[in-house]
């Protein structure tokens, strides 16, 4: 596992900023979170819709995304696509004010993919308090010793509102508490917008994709194969399925893993399943 | 696929507008087991489609019902205002340039590409229309996964209220700004289409 300096070293991934700019150290925070009103009345979620629909970078985004965590009664927030962000296939976004020591912590075990909050919130697309985690994924041993780490680090309770756009990394918007500070279950509502704004704008001004030029795109027969490979079929099998020469399938399969630049049929089909090439009910309808 | 967009205010007996139907029930009773009205044992048809709505659909050159949106004036009964008036805080709009969608339907036989370029022509045939048809404002009520792609659009939205579970999904009403603003918005986020608005017969 590399630490947590070479994570630091690293500006950016893939051209878009993240890491520093998004962090802030527990010193420089604000002292307390409870001298403000924990209720964001919907007026608030309004102005906060406002004011992210206006703003440009993704320093003022955490700006405005921290103090609205803070009026909502929680001390932390991470706005992430749930990636090892060193090694993203796609530009990721991340702003958190998560303690320092968590981030690094994160960064070095890379547990954007791993994360059981992180699992958990694909399972869903509705907001979740992490206590309801158990309940959702099962909970692996090194899942445990990951929480309980977050604990150590001084984050507390917490909830999150996943964030999913077809075609993209999954991502995710959490909010924490300090540890040992109730989770506020009156704001719940005026966080589930938030987070689903917040990722939006965020999402925005990292201009994701650039569309069509770099989506590998794939003839409908190679895509006719695919979709048989990505259900276990042997070339033999699809070309009888299809009814085409066992040759011909051999030649759209290899064509196929070329436009992706991949070596192995099983990447091919996640690759296609994650840009949307073809989908779950593809590949899984009987 | 080359596809047409038809924009129509029915009649019933309409081509289009039946494929429409049917394809409604597929989708929105078989598979998302929405308690809703079935006539025929085929059609997906509510006390909404009375006239006043409009539809757009996307169809392919034959006239096979690709994916559709029905239109209703927030001026008369619409959707909101009958069944979820909970998911708006504030007083619910009623105004002539504000249109709520409802029924965004796509084809259930479309494959993973296909789905995605068949939605992208309807969401900017919605965007045409409202241009064209001087709605300044669409509002709608979305299951949170789907109201999630709806932001991700990229045009201009703000939500109505708080997203509540009713009837075992979790619901959130927006609105959606349409100005000379949303092609260009769209188009950021890879929705852009020349397709022209063609009247149905």
């Amino acid at each position: 596992m590399p630490n947590g300096s070479q994570t630091r070293s690293r500006p950016a991934v893939c051209g878009i900023t993240w890491g520093r700019l998004g962090f802030r150290d527990l010193d420089s925070a604000p002292t307390s979170s409870r001298d403000v009103c924990a209720v964001a009345s919907f007026d608030l979620v309004q102005q906060f819709v406002r004011d992210v629909g206006r703003i440009e970078t993704e320093h003022e985004l955490t700006q405005s995304l921290d103090e609205m965590s803070l009026s909502l009664g929680f001390a932390y927030f991470a706005l992430t696509h749930h990636v090892d962000l060193r090694h993203a296939p796609q530009p990721a976004i991340r702003l958190a004010t998560y303690p320092t020591e968590w981030i690094d912590y994160f960064d070095s075990e890379r547990l954007g993919p791993l994360d059981p909050v992180h699992r958990a919130s694909h399972l869903t697309s509705v907001g979740f308090a992490w206590s309801k985690v158990p309940s959702m994924i099962n909970l692996t041993r090194r899942d445990h010793e990951i929480l309980d780490r977050a604990a150590g680090a001084g984050i507390g309770e917490g909830f999150t509102i996943p964030a999913h756009v077809p075609g993209e990394s999954l991502g995710s918007c959490s909010f924490a508490t300090r540890r040992g500070e109730p989770i506020p279950e009156d704001a719940l509502p005026s966080v589930q917008l938030v987070g689903l704004f917040a990722f939006e704008a965020a999402r925005r001004m990292s201009r994701m994709r650039s569309f069509e030029t770099d989506l590998p795109a794939l003839t409908d027969r190679q895509r006719d194969c695919l979709v048989w490979a990505a259900r276990g079929k042997s070339d033999w099998e699809i070309s009888r399925i299809l009814g085409i020469s066992h040759d011909t399938v051999v030649q759209h399969v290899k064509q196929a893993r070329e436009r992706y630049g991949v070596g192995k049929r099983t990447l091919l089909a996640i690759h296609a399943l994650f840009d949307g090439t073809i989908s779950f009910l593809d590949v899984m309808r009987r | 696929m080359p596809i047409t967009i038809v924009r129509s205010t029915g009649p019933a007996d309409d081509r289009a507008l039946r494929g429409m139907f049917a394809a409604r029930k597929q989708v929105f009773v078989d598979l998302l087991r929405w308690d809703l009205p079935v006539l025929d044992d085929a059609y997906e048809i509510d006390q909404f489609d009375d006239g006043h709505a409009i539809y757009l659909m996307v169809t392919d050159r034959g006239g096979q019902h690709l994916g559709s949106a029905r239109l209703l004036p927030t001026s008369r009964p619409y959707l909101l205002h009958a069944l979820f008036p909970m998911l708006c805080e504030g007083e619910l709009p009623t105004a002539d340039d504000c249109w709520e969608i409802t029924r965004f339907c796509l084809d259930r036989g479309l494959r993973a590409d296909e789905r995605l370029g068949i939605r992208n022509a309807l969401i900017h045939a919605l965007a045409v229309h409202a241009l064209e048809a001087g709605i300044r404002t669409y509002v709608g009520v979305a299951e949170l996964a789907w109201l999630q792609q709806i932001l991700a659009f990229g045009w201009r939205c703000r939500p109505l209220g708080f997203p509540q579970p009713v009837g075992g999904r979790t619901l959130g009403a927006l609105e959606i700004d349409i100005d000379q603003e949303t092609l260009e918005l769209l188009a950021a986020n890879g929705i852009g289409d020349a397709q022209p608005l063609a009247a149905a017969a």
